[in-house]
């Protein structure tokens, strides 16, 4: 009896305890994320004084104030900037356990993440990496950020460039490094670089070279018009079909947003720096580019009957295979699905990439950018920081993981795999990052206009096909729409409209 | 209650004595039992709550700056076409809900009188609701797929697949084939709720009933519904509530897209996509008020259709006393 009394008491006051430490836990961590935003991160010399860093402190305390701790931990010089490693001299005898969180499921699962940790080993045999492939990557990885509780590296997920330093460890300079490495500015504040890209991927069309060949293309397309022409000729031609839009998936739409900046406009300023500004981006300019032009193309090509018949129950790891097998011509995805669609089947040899159909002034622009970019936990302990980043490193430079997925690498004299030939004469550019106090800004207005560019706004692109499909609004009520949204946007944040 | 009260003791008890008393020792137990409940209830469902609630004043993200704005957020769940009119869609749901629940009504009635096999239909009918949502949704992605299952099949029965129609990609069945999906899958539950309640009424009755020559309808009509009327009532409410809040199969079979996006897709969207955090939490707040305000108007109307409830048995037999002296009458007259 005594004894169940004294346990029912002990519940009892432990499940009131909890309960007070939830309480607490929620409210404490509100105005810690409220005061971070003035924070400018004071680490520019985090990459000179790292050369005391090879005397690794041992444990500082794992979870200090987020507030404070990149500038703090930059200035102290715990942990090396990227540049200042070198690769197979530096930390061979370094031991610690860190843990990447990704979103390659899919490598995770063919082993080929297991097999890049294994070679990593051999050179650093005392790091020991965990993996975690996540399927719902850009909503999980926000939220497991908030929670703090990720690991060490992690592909950083959509947020407020402002908001790094509450987050990820500051990597250096960023003029030092863009010497050295393509597409660091994506994650960059006050010139510190918070991010290594996985490799860059450059935007263009996958299509299927048989089919081009049999429907009697022999000319890449150059233009809209030329697409919507080729497109036609292999409905004509060929039982394959011309464009699949990938409709149900969703994000396969949103990808038609990589093209505006650089391929459409022919400007690397736009996308970052004239977009927020600009009156009216999606009017005709009536030479077959900008904006307009661009979705012009999917309105055209699904009115006329060159998408697949049923768009709502397209199949995206199925079209992987019927590419391959020459079932469909053409899809508009990045230069990082050209891998996939190779290894879906047996005729690998026939899928083609080339440069997206429009040419503005008489170039034909790509645009190049960074993939998701590794950062580094900045509340981890200094030598899990070290480790991480030299990992890291390790997987940019030396593990040659953009070859096999035929990804541009991220280092300036890596290996580029030959994929890109068709690329040959075409004006390559990464879209140059927003002007200083302006970092935010595209992110602010997408959201205000729900139009979300490059940020998950599929649905906008979905309304486009299926206007086309059921004649419910014509194309030009939907840019009107579309510049409706953003003057309103613009209007609400105060953006001054100057283009 | 009362052992408090009792307790409010002989005075000049000590605190300590009392709660060595048997008054005492019970209070203690109650707690001790009940605290658990009531701090995971707390922790999980309120307390979440009453941050959503305050998070629907403000104007953020998930991570950055708060700012307050007030009634704003609810003023534009008001003002955008796109939030109620998804909660047009919801007519789909209600309209399949009640397909649904005629439907398990029907079966239920039929299989819990003597059926060969019976066990094995009510098994197969009561298996979809097993399925986690999103592997029907799955299942439906593919079923509708043009030239897939459902077409196969419906070929089968001599239909051209020229005729019919596209399932997912014409705007005027899409939201049917999609309410057929959620009504495939919870029949079977509210059947065997049906059934679990008509087997608690005595069969007496029912030969009674058969002695006085009433047939199959006139014994459901006047023995099964209304010793069931309040499973009944429960599950029109649940039914409602649901379609007021569908998500899963707009989620998972179309995203959403092609107008088939309900409320909870749209403010999935809203707080997900274009991380509008406080405007998405003052739509689950209106969502929830209209929840309550149709869970009232209900209980209204089952009110009105189930006078009397406490009575009803006696108000029943009087009424059917009386039908019975209208027919004898009427017969006697012939």
């Amino acid at each position: 009896m005594k004894l169940k009394k004294v346990l029912a008491l002990g519940m009892a006051a432990m499940m009131t305890l909890s309960m007070v430490g939830c309480g607490s836990d929620g409210t404490a961590d509100a105005p810690a994320a409220d005061t971070t935003q003035d924070q400018a991160p004071a680490a520019d010399d985090s990459a000179d004084d790292a050369a005391a860093a090879d005397s690794t402190e041992a444990e500082e305390p794992a979870a200090d104030d987020s507030a404070e701790a990149p500038a703090d931990d930059a200035a102290a010089g715990g942990v090396p900037g990227y540049l200042d490693i070198t690769l197979g001299e530096d930390y061979t005898d370094l031991t610690a356990t860190i843990k990447f969180l990704h979103c390659r499921t899919d490598r995770e699962e063919d082993g080929t993440i297991a097999d890049l940790v294994a070679k990593f080993n051999e050179t650093y045999p005392n790091i020991t990496v965990e993996t975690e492939g996540v399927t719902d990557y850009a909503e999980d990885a926000l939220l497991r950020l908030s929670t703090g509780d990720w690991g060490d590296i992690m592909l950083i997920p959509a947020i407020d460039t402002k908001e790094l330093s509450t987050y990820f460890q500051p990597l250096g300079d960023l003029d030092a490094m863009s010497e050295q490495l393509n597409f660091v500015n994506a994650w960059s504040y006050d010139n510190v670089c918070y991010g290594i890209p996985m490799w860059g991927n450059a935007q263009g069309v996958v299509y299927n070279k048989a089919v081009f060949e049999a429907a009697g293309i022999t000319d890449l397309p150059k233009t809209p018009d030329e697409f919507i022409a080729d497109l036609q000729l292999i409905k004509d031609n060929t039982d394959a079909i011309p464009l699949y839009t990938n409709y149900a998936a969703g994000w396969t739409m949103g990808a038609w947003d990589a093209y505006m900046g650089v391929v459409a406009e022919g400007d690397d300023t736009f996308m970052n720096q004239k977009f927020a500004h600009t009156a009216e981006p999606f009017k005709d300019k009536g030479d077959g580019t900008g904006a307009y032009a661009l979705y012009k193309i999917l309105y055209d090509a699904v009115a006329n009957g060159l998408i697949e018949d049923d768009y709502t129950t397209t199949d995206w790891e199925g079209c992987k295979g019927m590419i391959n097998r020459g079932e469909i011509g053409t899809m508009v995805l990045g230069s990082w699905a050209f891998s996939q669609m190779v290894e879906a089947g047996d005729h690998g040899d026939d899928i083609g990439y080339m440069p997206f159909p429009m040419t503005v002034g008489g170039t034909q622009y790509v645009a190049a950018g960074g993939d998701y970019n590794y950062g580094i936990n900045v509340n981890a302990s200094d030598d899990n920081k070290t480790a991480a980043l030299v990992f890291v490193k390790w997987l940019v430079e030396e593990s040659g993981w953009n070859v096999s997925e035929g990804t541009y690498a991220t280092s300036k004299n890596g290996e580029n795999p030959t994929m890109y030939s068709a690329f040959d004469g075409c004006t390559m550019l990464s879209d140059l990052p927003a002007i200083a106090g302006e970092e935010d800004l595209l992110g602010e207005i997408n959201a205000e206009s729900e139009l979300s560019f490059n940020s998950g706004g599929d649905a906008k692109v979905q309304r486009i096909v299926e206007a086309a499909a059921t004649g419910s609004e014509s194309y030009d009520d939907i840019m009107a729409d579309w510049t409706a949204a953003w003057n309103d946007a613009q209007e609400s944040l105060g953006i001054e409209v100057t283009y | 209650m009362t052992a408090t009260t009792r307790s409010a003791k002989p005075a000049g008890r000590t605190f300590g004595q009392w709660l060595k008393s048997r008054d005492g020792q019970k209070v203690l137990v109650m707690i001790a039992f009940m605290i658990i409940p009531l701090a995971l209830l707390f922790t999980f469902t309120y307390l979440p709550f009453a941050e959503m609630f305050g998070f629907s004043f403000y104007d953020m993200k998930y991570i950055g700056t708060r700012k307050f704005v007030g009634m704003k957020n609810y003023i534009k769940v008001f003002q955008r076409d796109d939030c109620f009119g998804a909660l047009k869609l919801s007519l789909y749901y209600m309209a399949g809900s009640v397909v649904q629940l005629v439907l398990a009504l029907y079966l239920a009635t039929i299989l819990s009188f003597k059926v060969k096999g019976g066990s094995i239909f009510k098994g197969f009918m009561f298996f979809p609701f097993l399925v986690n949502g999103i592997a029907i949704g799955f299942i439906f992605k593919f079923f509708y797929t043009r030239g897939f299952v459902f077409d196969t099949v419906l070929q089968w029965c001599g239909f051209q697949l020229d005729n019919l129609p596209y399932w997912l990609r014409d705007k005027r069945i899409n939201n049917i084939s999609l309410v057929a999906t959620s009504v495939w899958r919870y029949f079977g539950q509210n059947m065997v709720l049906f059934i679990g309640a008509i087997m608690s009424v005595d069969s007496e009755l029912y030969e009674a009933a058969m002695l006085d020559g009433a047939n199959k309808f006139q014994q459901f009509k006047y023995i099964i519904m209304p010793s069931i009327k309040t499973i009944i009532t429960l599950n029109v409410i649940l039914s409602i509530t649901g379609s007021l809040s569908a998500f899963e199969p707009p989620y998972v079979i179309t995203d959403g897209a092609n107008g088939t996006g309900t409320y909870f897709v749209v403010m999935n969207e809203i707080a997900h996509t274009q991380q509008k955090v406080g405007l998405a939490s003052a739509m689950a707040i209106v969502l929830l008020l209209i929840i309550f305000a149709a869970t009232i108007l209900q209980k209204l109307f089952f009110k009105y259709v189930f006078k009397n409830a406490e009575d009803e048995d006696l108000n029943a037999a009087a009424k059917r006393d009386k039908k019975l002296a209208k027919l004898a009458a009427r017969k006697a007259g012939r």
